[in-house]
């Protein structure tokens, strides 16, 4: 039993974990893989997005500072084929030009005018310049040989960062050079005025990754270094794009392009955390539907799982039940079938017998009746004899009828019995019995004209039943002397009339005792009774439209109490 | 008047023998079976009135032989006597025209009482059937002479 339900529960466990699971994983499949979808096509979307504007931030700036270097060159050039260089060589005439320079671009900061062999010869600006010798600088060689030449940011003489611009005219047998030096501040401005987020930036670094423009973010100055440059990925013509983090561990999203001829490299670059801010927030948004939508599942899946629990329990406990009842009904379908079939075989044989006590009172009258033969003491006992049989017929046939009611409902003959006819009657029946087991029968049945409705065979089976039983229990406790049965049928009321048997057995333990009615109960051994005696008692007596109630104390005896509707 | 002849059907020998002489004794021919093929052979030769016949029987069972002997000789009355477990087969019986039924045990004064309410109906179906024959006759006379051709 302990092990059985040991069993159960870890069966019902079992069962438990398998519908949380089921409950929880179904939902959750769908759930996540609708959040993970959604959540990867928006991010590359947002991914993509944010690389793309970056990228065309970085062509959109490439080409203006292209521009703004072209048109700087341009205006140079328009000055040398314009002027001569007589023209250009007096102190006044290079102030006026370097005016209108000005005018055109706020970038230019001075003039300078150079003759084939690198001599300063004219200056207009505010550095002191002239007649200083430029013949072995980088600046001039490469502008005498390519024609005109744009600088990386230097030094110089005036010790300033800065850069040039400078072009060679070729004219009249006569070569000459003009150059001019814009103004780093103001180049600075033009680039780095993009602003992206919280932390975009642009600059410029040169092939050897020396710092062209001073940056946003401040760092690295003008001609300082930038050590990240050597480990950016080799770059073609086209802009590339890439995440790398920095000495700080943070991580930059960057978009690179060359400017001028490969030899400036444009840099925009801004700090992923801050290009993917949304993307951040989507992620925490989907992070937190995530939680709470499966706290939800979870709950649900924990509540239904206990709902369908209970019920499948509810139906467990039901069907045990009606388990319980249809067994019972086929156990008494079965043993009534059995009995039926017994009682009949026995009808049989006992019909045999009749049809030969019959023939034997046929012959004994005839032998007496014509030969007027004088009866002696032996004839009459046979006859006397032969009576026995055919009252003892008759009662097995009234027993195997009776057997064969209990089995199938036949119609019962409800009668009026009087209790002072009907007991004495069936006391009869066992008193044999009873002074074997030396047992003292005392009758105390009121003579008093009244009775009760019910099937005579009926009752004679609930009075030798209950005597029986009582006869038992005394012979468990005295043996075969001291036994005491009482039967007192009295008038309770003016329609209720009481029948007792009371016996001095052993008694009924108060553990047995709410059970013995039910069918199936018995505390003999097995084989020796069916269970079924009291149970079909109480059955009968329920039918008479009476009740029967018991008490009972153990070493004392036992009192059966049936309460019946009295007529009169 | 005719005599009554009773033919019994049953499995058990025994009652057999000791009802045939019980019977014998009041006077009545019987003549026995011990099973239901048995008694429509024994049908066949012997004009019998009054048939009382077991229920349960090994073969061909009472309802069925009720059955063969009513289709047969339709004026031959039927009583079933039942071991009470066979209730159900014994309305079955009156159902298919078993004149009535007797519970076992039964007592011989009880079969003989049967019998004769049973042999008394048989009488009156036949004198009925007389009647009508007279009244043939009467009405064309001829035919009495028709038929002593014959």
């Amino acid at each position: 039993m302990d092990k059985n339900g040991h069993h159960r529960k870890e069966k019902e466990k079992q069962l438990k974990r398998s519908i949380l699971t089921n409950m929880i994983i179904v939902p959750f499949i769908p759930f996540l893989l609708a959040i993970g979808v959604s959540f990867y096509f928006f991010t590359t979307a947002l991914e993509d997005r944010t690389v793309n504007s970056l990228k065309r931030i970085v062509q959109d700036h490439c080409d203006m500072i292209d521009s703004f270097l072209i048109e700087r060159k341009s205006d140079l050039e328009l000055i040398t084929n314009t002027y001569d260089f007589d023209e250009i060589n007096s102190a006044k005439s290079i102030n006026i030009i370097f005016e209108n320079l000005k005018n055109r671009s706020g970038a230019f900061v001075d003039l300078g005018l150079f003759d084939s062999h690198g001599i300063h010869i004219k200056y207009s600006g505010k550095y002191q310049l002239k007649g200083k010798e430029y013949k072995d600088e980088v600046w001039f060689k490469k502008v005498m040989q390519n024609g005109y030449y744009i600088s990386d940011i230097f030094l110089g003489y005036r010790n300033i960062p800065h850069f040039i611009i400078a072009v060679r005219q070729n004219r009249k047998n006569k070569t000459w050079v003009l150059r001019a030096t814009i103004d780093t501040q103001y180049f600075c401005t033009l680039v780095t005025k993009v602003r992206i987020g919280r932390t975009g930036e642009a600059y410029i670094l040169n092939k050897n990754g020396i710092a062209q423009t001073q940056r946003r973010s401040g760092g690295i100055l003008v001609l300082e270094k930038d050590h990240e440059y050597v480990k950016f990925p080799e770059s073609e013509n086209s802009i590339q794009t890439f995440v790398k983090s920095d000495a700080a561990k943070n991580k930059y999203l960057y978009a690179t392009t060359w400017l001028k001829n490969r030899e400036w490299l444009l840099v925009v670059r801004q700090e992923k955390k801050d290009a993917y801010k949304s993307l951040y927030s989507a992620f925490y948004s989907s992070l937190m539907i995530m939680v709470i939508g499966g706290a939800i599942i979870m709950v649900i899946a924990i509540y239904t799982t206990e709902r369908i629990l209970k019920r499948i329990e509810h139906l467990g406990m039901e069907k045990e039940s009606l388990g319980n009842q249809l067994i019972r009904a086929t156990q008494l379908a079965e043993i009534g079938e059995m009995a039926a079939g017994f009682a009949h075989e026995i009808n049989n044989p006992l019909q045999i017998i009749k049809s030969e006590y019959t023939l034997i009172q046929t012959l004994m009258d005839e032998i007496f009746n014509e030969d007027e033969i004088q009866k002696n003491e032996d004839i009459k006992d046979i006859e006397d004899s032969l009576d026995q049989i055919k009252l003892q017929v008759n009662r097995c046939s009234e027993i195997t009828h009776a057997i064969l009611k209990f089995g199938r409902k036949n119609e019962t003959e409800d009668k009026l019995l009087r209790p002072s006819i009907v007991i004495p009657e069936i006391i009869n029946m066992i008193e044999k019995k009873a002074n074997v087991s030396g047992v003292e029968i005392i009758k105390n049945i009121s003579e008093k004209a009244y009775g009760f409705m019910g099937d005579p065979s009926q009752f004679q089976q609930v009075m030798l039943n209950l005597f029986n039983n009582a006869m038992d229990a005394i012979e468990d406790r005295h043996g075969s002397s001291g036994g005491r049965l009482s039967i007192t049928v009295c008038k309770k009321n003016e329609n209720r009339l009481e029948i007792k048997i009371a016996d001095n057995g052993i008694g009924i333990s108060p553990a047995n005792i709410e059970k013995i009615f039910s069918p199936f109960f018995t505390t003999k051994p097995v084989g020796k009774g069916t269970g079924l005696g009291l149970s079909v008692c109480y059955g009968i007596i329920e039918s008479f439209g009476g009740t029967m109630k018991v008490t009972s104390e153990q070493n004392i005896g036992t009192t059966f109490i049936i309460s019946l509707p009295a007529i009169n | 008047m005719e005599k009554m002849k009773i033919m019994l059907v049953d499995d058990e020998e025994r009652f057999l023998k000791t009802t045939k002489k019980l019977i014998e004794k009041k006077g009545y021919a019987v003549v026995t079976a011990l099973s239901g093929e048995e008694a429509l052979e024994k049908l066949k030769r012997q004009n019998t009135h009054v048939v009382i016949l077991d229920v349960k029987m090994p073969g061909m069972d009472g309802n069925q032989t009720l059955k063969a002997i009513k289709t047969l000789y339709p004026l031959v009355e039927v009583i079933m006597l039942t071991g009470h477990g066979t209730m159900d087969s014994a309305i079955d019986g009156l159902k298919s025209g078993a004149f009535d039924y007797l519970v076992k045990p039964a007592d011989i004064d009880e079969i003989i009482e049967k019998v004769m309410e049973a042999f008394e109906k048989r009488q009156r179906f036949e004198e009925k059937i007389r009647l009508a024959q007279t009244k043939k006759y009467m009405r064309s006379p001829r035919e009495i002479l028709k038929g002593d051709d014959e």
